[in-house]
């Protein structure tokens, strides 16, 4: 199958105005005889929205966690900001700046709302031993994580929630949640894995009104999975197309609906009914 | 049961909930807060208490240079565990913690030339004579035991002696450890307690986190280990049974496995139940000899465990709402 570039917008080649914030090139990965991501390659630009949709099974989230190294790739590479990171530990990938959400939403369900968001701070002393001998920097630290984490709160409206356990918000709370806790990460890019699956419409404008804002900001790159074409559509300067481990089709929304490969592999009956 | 109105049995309850205070407060801080399952953790208190015995006797080491050792041996024995072991999941880290203990206490049976084997402290070889290794502690035992003698008379044994020494440290190590439950290093622990992807994927580095738990649990299971060798004064390996790894869960257990300062009262009540099965002597427990009696505490203390899971499994002074967040 052959990748289908519909326009140079926003890919490696394309990138000449901005440097690429994240570059996957050729990357694959196989468990025993299960190929779920083959010979990847795209580049995302700082500041930009792109979307990756593609049928269940067609290696969406096996691709990002390769990117956040909670998978390792059997080959090719992964530079983020310029630096490779396909062979370094996951976490030291979070410290750069690239962070993730996952499918389903994963909460601590015994720390409060406002400790999750907390936990997500970078460079906090307490979160070494040694920081215990120092109560001061300790406790000045947590305070202002506590107010950051507090004003997020507020932006999504969880903050009457903020001191109850985590594990009583509901399932669209929790995703709030996440993407909140992400942002306290001090990320450069966010990977988003289905954030609106499951989730009511009511929550599903709160939090396209918050990513809007962030977009807004400028200061934020986002990569999204997600099913639900028309919030792709309306949010995404770019959407890449995967099946069966491959990218298809890579270019800007609206192209999308007019790749055959896209429409045979993803739209499918939908869109020839239509 | 007139034993139980004696003193010198409720003395004897306190010096014991004292040293297994201290010793659960260990599993603690590696499972109520990081959720790793040690049953290997009486390991610990085994290298401690076996390395002053060693260096005192055989080595004449002075015992409180030797008890020093013995806690960073502690330590490193629990850096060593984490380090080959700790990347294994749950369940699997369980058994290899189990094995880890039982490889100590092989190793304490039979080097008999170091350790006495069998026999215990007492066939260590030693150069000068008797192989006692408590006379320096116990000069200062002695010397509160004549402080304590004009206040209660007969009852001012070593074992009350034990308790001024022991409680003052259990406290200690107590608010120590609730502050350290306080910080954000504690709060990242209690994150990959629950889900390790979550905390990798902020910049937490997990690995390093449990492995820091894991040593300071041996840490304080090294220290039990050093005051379980002054109040006995005499190490056998049979000292160091796996069961003794499960005294240490049940007063976790029946605390609270989050809740650090339930641990004084689920201390108590253990050293009771360890103190108290030999002296239960109504029918039909008067049909067993003492001896045999006294191992009715397995039984008490498996049943005990079985009935907190069963009726009460966040403790005494657990929090009922922690354990249905899903």
């Amino acid at each position: 199958m052959k990748k289908q570039s519909l326009t140079n917008e926003g890919t490696s080649e394309g990138s000449f105005s901005h440097p690429a914030l994240l570059d996957v090139k050729n990357i694959s990965v196989s468990f025993g005889g299960i190929k779920p991501v083959q010979n990847v390659s795209f580049s995302i630009k700082e500041n930009s929205f792109t979307s990756v949709i593609g049928p269940n099974g067609a290696g969406k989230t096996t691709l990002f966690n390769l990117i956040s190294g909670m998978n390792k790739t059997t080959s090719g590479e992964i530079l983020f900001c310029g630096e490779p990171i396909q062979k370094i530990h996951a976490h030291k990938i979070a410290q750069k700046g690239l962070i993730r959400t996952f499918q389903g939403a994963k909460i601590i369900r015994r720390l409060t709302v406002v400790e999750n968001l907390m936990m997500a701070v970078q460079g906090n002393p307490g979160d070494n031993l040694t920081g215990f001998f120092r109560p001061k920097s300790r406790k000045f630290f947590e305070s202002k994580a506590r107010d950051e984490a507090l004003i997020r709160l507020e932006q999504v409206g969880l903050s009457k929630f903020a001191d109850e356990y985590a594990g009583i918000l509901s399932g669209g709370q929790r995703k709030l949640l996440d993407l909140s806790r992400a942002l306290m990460a001090s990320p450069k890019l966010i990977l988003l894995d289905e954030p609106f699956a499951g989730v009511n419409p009511t929550l599903v404008e709160k939090l396209l009104t918050v990513l809007a804002d962030l977009r807004k900001q400028q200061t934020l790159t986002f990569l999204l999975i997600e099913h639900d074409l028309e919030t792709v559509m309306n949010i995404s300067d770019r959407v890449i197309v995967m099946a069966d481990g491959k990218i298809i089709a890579d270019g800007l929304p609206n192209s999308i609906y007019e790749n055959e490969l896209v429409v045979d592999a993803y739209l499918g009956s939908r869109r020839k009914d239509s | 049961m007139s034993a139980f109105l004696q003193p010198g049995f409720w003395v004897f309850v306190l010096a014991l909930a004292g040293i297994y205070g201290i010793f659960a407060l260990g599993l603690q801080i590696q499972y109520g807060v990081g959720g790793i399952m040690n049953f290997g953790h009486v390991g610990m208190m085994a290298v401690s208490a076996y390395t002053i015995a060693v260096l005192v006797i055989k080595y004449q080491w002075s015992f409180w240079w030797a008890a020093l050792l013995g806690v960073v041996l502690a330590a490193l024995l629990g850096a060593l565990l984490g380090l080959t072991t700790l990347r294994l999941s749950g369940d699997y880290f369980a058994i290899a913690s189990i094995a880890f203990a039982e490889i100590t206490r092989y190793w304490i049976l039979n080097t008999d030339s170091v350790t006495g084997g069998t026999q215990g402290t007492l066939a260590i070889p030693n150069p000068l004579g008797f192989g006692g290794y408590t006379d320096q502690p116990d000069a200062i035992l002695y010397w509160i035991s004549e402080r304590l003698y004009p206040l209660f008379g007969d009852e001012a044994s070593r074992d009350m002696s034990m308790i001024i020494i022991v409680w003052p440290f259990l406290f200690l190590f107590i608010w120590i450890s609730s502050r350290l439950q306080q910080t954000s290093w504690a709060r990242v622990l209690r994150a990959t307690r629950e889900d390790d992807d979550v905390a990798r994927s902020l910049g937490k580095n997990v690995f390093r986190f449990r492995l820091q738990a894991l040593i300071i649990g041996a840490v304080f299971g090294g220290i039990a280990g050093v005051f379980w060798a002054l109040q006995f004064a005499l190490l056998a390996p049979e000292d160091f049974l796996r069961i003794v790894t499960f005294y240490g869960w049940m007063i976790l257990i029946l605390a609270g496995a989050t809740r650090v300062k339930g641990l004084l009262v689920a201390a108590i009540f253990f050293g009771f139940l360890y103190g108290a099965t030999r002296f239960l002597e109504f029918w039909p427990l008067s049909l067993l000899s003492s001896p045999e009696r006294a191992y009715l505490r397995v039984f008490l203390i498996g049943l005990v465990i079985v009935l907190l899971m069963v009726k009460r499994p966040q403790g005494l002074f657990g929090k009922r709402e922690e354990m249905v967040l899903e």
